[in-house]
């Protein structure tokens, strides 16, 4: 039976971090990879896809960004291309084309299976994305069968849809992107916007991630939040790469019509809640507090004087009264996209993990009743830059150093 | 914080939300000791709201938090079943009669029912023994909408001193009279105007207000279709 101390699933941002953390402490590693490297960058991604964060801010352990557009947003082929390089420069341990079908106790530690042969092992991490598969509520199984129905994994772009109109369902970064896209690709949008983020791209000339970066909130802690489990699951800001401004006044000017969440389907028409204008109000208000809290931070350090006037977005208006249904056979609309988020794939893990929804139980990435086990990259793991690229580094040194610390301990003992 | 004095006010009845005997007798079936005093969750503390005011809306927030703690550790404890009993008087005048309820996993009685009248006015041809239904669906909208900002002010630490909910619902009656059938029986159109004397700035109370409707049952009924079967015993 092959050997590792340590085997990470998943080569792409967090696993090669990961690796080149443990590199550094002399643990013996392989990153096993079930395509190429950076794979879902390279094949789950939507093409016009630019990272919401500025290249500047994609800082790995021994790979700062050294390009020429430091606040420019890189495509997914782009960073695909760099961690190529970065797992290529530091002659990381990845084995590509491998596939992880389990991972079980085994006589190490862990046994993982794989289409390639088993390996064991004392420490599995799993660097498999909090991204892997579309998330999809219970009611997308109610819609007629006729009807086409897209996911963020089967849109690449505008021309993959049916002639017609487009329900996007989902109000964060995904869904407002897309539904622009398509709004401007000639299909008239109804976008379906439930509880959202509401962030702008710049404030007072500065990039929104260089504000979250500099006032210290990208690193507060997992263990300094009150209710995690509900800062967990927010969604994402409603931001795009790239200059222009994406929320829901922008995309109401392309003519894209918003409705309320969608709450059921009833005899052919899909019912949008009432409740959008209390969506809207919570968002803005919640936005307000975030800039309020950016302003105080710039008097306080001084530098409020060298920054552009406090201009603040205009609150959200709904252009037209939004409608409370839809009546999916009548031909408004050819299909329908699901952008209501993402999660994670763990179910290879053969392990008893899990709560009673599924969900991974850990504390900061290290997996609760299952030594030697760890996570990477999930939604606010350890900080709330986890799943960011930028969150990879410090999220990689903390639990390799608390592997190492738990093999020197074995080894002593 | 919001803090209670030595003895913990778990006998106050806890407005539009958990009774408060119900909570203390969950906490004590799981074990759970009510928390005297709980963090403001991070979300609900505006950065311009000093935490130690004491501010007492008469709601005992502390029993409240420990409800959801409670039932976050034991959720079957939160499936609740409320009811009420209608008899038809005369005309179109009825009277509701509202008890116990399950919750917490028993039958829990009530030491008072309620009664509500409803009927139409004169204008219908009516007696007028009580309000219209449409217009106890929307004081119960402008209730349970209430109850949510009181609650939420006592959690984000703001004395309230005075709350005024005015409620209008818009109904075209081609609708129920069957005159044309693209109008709906229901309101077209629900407004809530509150006007609150609290000490807080415009900013937090339009906070407090968005929190209790993101929060409110009523409001969530309202604005969200529900599966109703209705049969004949």
């Amino acid at each position: 039976m092959n050997y590792r101390t340590t085997v990470i699933i998943g080569a792409g941002q967090a696993g090669l971090a990961m690796s080149y953390e443990l590199a550094a402490r002399g643990i013996d590693h392989v990153v096993l990879e079930r395509g190429q490297i950076a794979n879902a960058w390279r094949q789950d991604r939507w093409d016009s896809l630019r990272l919401l964060t500025p290249n500047w801010q994609s800082r790995l352990p021994g790979g700062a960004y050294m390009g020429d557009d430091p606040d420019g947003f890189s495509s997914a082929t782009d960073l695909a291309a760099r961690l190529q390089g970065y797992a290529g420069e530091h002659k990381m341990p990845v084995e590509t084309g491998i596939a992880v079908g389990s991972v079980v106790p085994g006589p190490a530690g862990y046994r993982v299976h794989t289409d390639a042969g088993a390996l064991d092992c004392r420490n599995v991490v799993i660097a498999t994305g909090a991204c892997a598969r579309p998330s999809l509520p219970a009611l997308a199984r109610e819609l007629p069968r006729a009807l086409p129905q897209f996911t963020t994994f089967d849109y690449k772009r505008a021309s993959d849809l049916p002639k017609g109109g487009v329900l996007v369902v989902g109000g964060s970064a995904t869904g407002l992107q897309l539904a622009r896209e398509l709004q401007r690709s000639g299909r008239q949008v109804i976008l379906s916007v439930g509880e959202h983020v509401r962030a702008p791209r710049t404030y007072r000339g500065r990039d929104i991630q260089w504000w979250m970066d500099a006032t210290g909130r990208m690193d507060d802690s997992y263990t300094a939040i009150d209710d995690i489990a509900r800062v967990r699951r927010l969604p994402s800001f409603q931001l795009a790469g790239g200059a222009d401004a994406l929320d829901l006044n922008a995309v109401q000017s392309d003519g894209v019509e918003i409705v309320g969440r969608l709450a059921m389907i009833r005899e052919g028409s899909a019912l949008f809640s009432g409740g959008l204008r209390n969506h809207c109000a919570l968002a803005d208000l919640k936005l307000g507090r975030l800039l309020d809290g950016f302003d105080a931070w710039a008097e306080a350090e001084g530098i409020a004087s060298a920054l552009s006037p406090a201009n603040r977005p205009s609150p959200t208006a709904l252009v037209c009264e939004p409608r409370l249904s839809l009546r999916l056979g009548s031909g408004e609309i050819g299909s329908v996209l699901w952008a209501t988020g993402f999660r994670p794939d763990h179910s290879f893990l053969d392990l008893p993990v899990f709560d009673r929804r599924g969900r991974l139980v850990h504390d900061g990435g290290i997996i609760t009743g299952a030594p030697g086990l760890y996570a990477m990259g999930l939604p606010f793991m350890r900080r709330r830059k986890s799943t960011l690229i930028d969150g990879a580094g410090s999220d990689a040194r903390d639990l390799a150093a608390h592997m190492l610390a738990q093999l020197t301990h074995a080894h002593a003992a | 914080m919001t803090t209670h004095g030595a003895t913990p006010a778990l006998d106050r009845p806890v407005p539009n939300g958990w009774p408060a005997r119900a909570v203390r007798s969950l906490a004590r079936a799981i074990g759970l000791g009510i928390p005297h005093a709980h963090p403001i969750p991070e979300k609900e503390t505006p950065m311009n709201i000093q935490n130690d005011i004491q501010a007492d809306n008469g709601v005992n927030v502390d029993a409240l938090l420990g409800a959801r703690d409670a039932i976050s550790g034991m959720p079957e404890a939160g499936l609740f079943q409320w009811r009420a009993t209608c008899e038809w008087q005369s005309g179109t005048h009825s009277r509701s009669t509202i008890g116990g309820f399950f919750g917490l996993g028993e039958e829990q009685p009530r030491n008072a029912s309620f009664t509500i009248d409803a009927d139409h006015p004169e204008q219908f041809a009516a007696g007028n023994a009580g309000a219209t239904p449409v217009e106890i669906v929307l004081s119960a909208l402008a209730s349970c909408l209430a109850a949510g900002v009181a609650s939420v002010a006592q959690n984000r630490g703001i004395q309230l001193r005075k709350v005024t909910a005015h409620v209008e619902g818009d109904m075209d009656m081609a609708g129920i009279l069957g005159v044309d059938a693209e109008v709906r029986n229901g309101f077209n159109d629900i407004r809530v105007r509150f006007e609150i004397d609290a000490d807080a700035s415009d900013a937090d109370i339009a906070a407090v207000v968005a929190q209790s409707q993101k929060r409110s049952a009523v409001f969530d009924i309202i604005t969200n279709p529900s599966n109703v079967s209705v049969s004949v015993a």
